[in-house]
């Protein structure tokens, strides 16, 4: 579903991915991990279309056609959806509108009919509960005052509402406590499918006990320095990124 | 007797404010207040004449009283109102030169809820004089129509617990040249609520002076400017605190694309004695390219004691990483951008406490965004 070869971005000029090669099939779920500053976020943004985060050298094919070219909306059209590590707050726009108005523009961007203010409010209503997010955070300005479990549980609300087929998790375990946690990668978890891949990014092993992945990548300066299993986890929690990142050196 | 002496009310004021307008000339940028509104340069070779504009009632609600400046023997609701004498060039403008005009009141005691529907049409000078005695509650819907050059002299006085909620809408007007002078005088306890927005015409001056009089008397003024292509819009207020315990707020959010020019000017003068007034001053201004103009200038004078008083200007663009997150989410970038314009709007048209108006307002300010890329 996802073939990234030989990757090299940009961010404002300086190069951050040199290099990174990585293949995603449908139905499954990988994980990078990496230290600070190994790339991590700049992967992410890469994925989801972020102006001045440039593509400079290889290549991003999704479903055979060339992600780098897409615009970010029509990325999100087409099922890429990247959970944010820090969700933007909007104040002026209440949550249950942009939602609303993120789901009909997916929409019509595939050739389907608007789905009615009821419509949404239906099919928000029957994800929102499982995720613990009220009818008062709908009713809210986007993000405004949320703390950070329930802006991450809007994430993760927002991906089962756009059932992306291929989901980016940046740093979703960041800023949740245990029970925040479990919640979110339960919500996760539900959403795993034979169509749909996942990307976890994270920092720490905490967040692949709930979500199991079924493959673990290492990033370090730009590339992929190591590959294993979900047991690679566990050796990474066990010596320290230095250990495996100095091997590979 | 002329039809001239009756709209002033005495041939020597009105001598006094033409003396004034001929002494001071029109106003041009190198007069402080006028910096980003040369009114001198927009007229050019035509000047201001003693030409009529005009005012038109399209609804008057059942209770109000109402009289035409230009006739003889006002009653006394009209003279112990109408303008002595003003310090404001433009409002002397009108003084000595308007030909035509209109006086209204509401009654001690009566509220109103049926809309005072005023629009103000035509080239030329009109004075305008409402009255909202003690107790008495009013909400006023202000249009503007074109003309190539427009100066209105309104007064609004509001007795001792009086309401009025006003609404001014000015649509674009690309070739007129606007000015407006409202004179709000509020007695104790009495609440002005204002709120003025424009999309802009080739120079639009509105000016607000605003004085809280009597104990407890409040003023809310927002407002909302919208420029496309070359207009200009210029919201200048004075708000004084004359008595103690006084309250005003302001927000004012302007977005300028294309060459527009979005001018905010306030001053808050709190007088000595006024102690325990409380001012709150805000004013926003997004830029969308590089040939718009914002200025945004929010002015303080305090000579009482134990007041709080704030203030804040800031000017900015889009925010890049909000537009990044909306199209992530499938919005495409012109919707994207039209949202998160409205919402940056919408703080100000949310100060308009009446349902109907703030409903007005915010079509026309929707309809208005469609336009803008």
């Amino acid at each position: 579903m996802l073939e990234i070869k030989n990757l090299h971005a940009a961010v404002d000029g300086k190069e951050i991915l040199k290099g990174l090669t990585l293949s995603i099939g449908a139905g499954e779920v990988h994980a990078i991990m990496g230290p600070n500053g190994s790339g991590k976020s700049t992967l992410s943004y890469v994925l989801a279309g972020r102006a001045g985060y440039d593509i400079t050298e290889g290549s991003v094919i999704y479903d055979g056609e060339d992600l780098g070219a897409m615009a970010p909306e029509v990325r999100a059209a087409k099922g890429v959806f990247l959970a944010m590590q820090y969700p933007v707050e909007i104040p002026g726009v209440t949550t249950i509108t942009f939602l609303k108005t993120a789901l009909n523009a997916q929409r019509r961007q595939r050739g389907e009919p608007d789905l009615d203010a009821v419509g949404v409010l239906k099919l928000v209503r029957a994800k929102a509960k499982a995720l613990n997010v009220s009818e008062e955070m709908l009713k809210r300005a986007l993000n405004v005052g949320f703390s950070g479990g329930e802006k991450k549980r809007l994430e993760i609300l927002q991906m089962a509402l756009f059932e992306p087929r291929l989901a980016i998790l940046d740093e979703t375990d960041s800023g949740l406590d245990i029970d925040a946690l479990r919640l979110v990668a339960e919500g996760v978890n539900s959403l795993r499918s034979p169509e749909r891949a996942m990307l976890v990014i994270t920092h720490y092993q905490r967040l692949l006990d709930y979500i199991v992945p079924d493959r673990i990548h290492v990033l370090a300066k730009g590339r992929i320095v190591a590959e294993g299993g979900k047991e690679l986890a566990l050796e990474l929690e066990a010596k320290g990124y230095e250990h495996i990142v100095g091997q590979a050196a | 007797m002329t039809a001239l002496s009756a709209i002033a009310l005495s041939e020597a004021r009105r001598a006094k404010a033409a003396a004034l307008v001929r002494e001071r000339g029109l106003p041009h940028r190198r007069i402080e207040e006028w910096k980003y509104s040369d009114l001198r340069a927009a007229l050019g070779e035509a000047g201001i004449g003693a030409v009529v504009a005009e005012y038109l009632i399209t609804n008057l609600p059942y209770g109000m009283d109402v009289w035409d400046l230009t006739r003889q023997d006002p009653p006394a609701w009209v003279t112990e109102n109408f303008a002595g004498s003003t310090d404001n060039t433009m409002s002397a403008a009108s003084l000595a030169l308007a030909d035509g005009g209109i006086a209204l009141r509401v009654p001690a005691g009566t509220t109103l809820t049926d809309p005072l529907k005023l629009d103000f049409t035509g080239a030329g000078h009109v004075r305008a004089l409402l009255v909202v005695e003690d107790g008495a509650s009013l909400n006023l819907v202000e249009g503007v129509g074109p003309a190539e050059f427009r100066n209105v002299g309104f007064e609004i006085v509001l007795g001792k617990g009086a309401r009025l909620e006003h609404l001014r809408i000015c649509p674009a007007l690309e070739d007129a040249v606007l000015v407006e002078e409202a004179a709000v005088r509020i007695a104790a306890g009495g609440v002005y609520r204002g709120h003025f927005t424009g999309f802009g015409a080739r120079l639009s001056r509105m000016e607000l002076e605003i004085a809280l009089q009597g104990e407890g008397a409040q003023a809310h003024l927002s407002g909302v400017a919208l420029l496309d292509g070359a207009r200009h819009s210029d919201v200048t207020t004075h708000v004084t605190h004359a008595a103690g315990n006084t309250n005003s707020t302001q927000l004012f959010k302007h977005v300028a694309a294309a060459k527009g020019r979005a001018v905010y000017q306030g001053k808050v003068t709190v007088a000595q004695g006024a102690n325990g007034s409380d001012s709150l001053q805000t004013a926003k201004a997004l830029l969308l390219g590089e040939t718009a103009e914002a200025d945004l200038k929010p002015e303080l004078e305090i000579f009482a004691d134990d007041v709080k008083c704030a203030h804040g200007a800031a000017v900015g663009d889009l925010d890049v990483e909000s537009l990044f997150y909306l199209r992530s989410r499938g919005i495409p970038q012109a919707q994207a951008r039209r949202m998160l314009l409205q919402a940056f709007l919408e703080d100000a048209v949310a100060e308009i406490a009446n349902i109907d108006n703030r409903e007005l307002a915010r079509t026309e300010v929707l309809t208005a965004l469609e336009a803008v890329t």
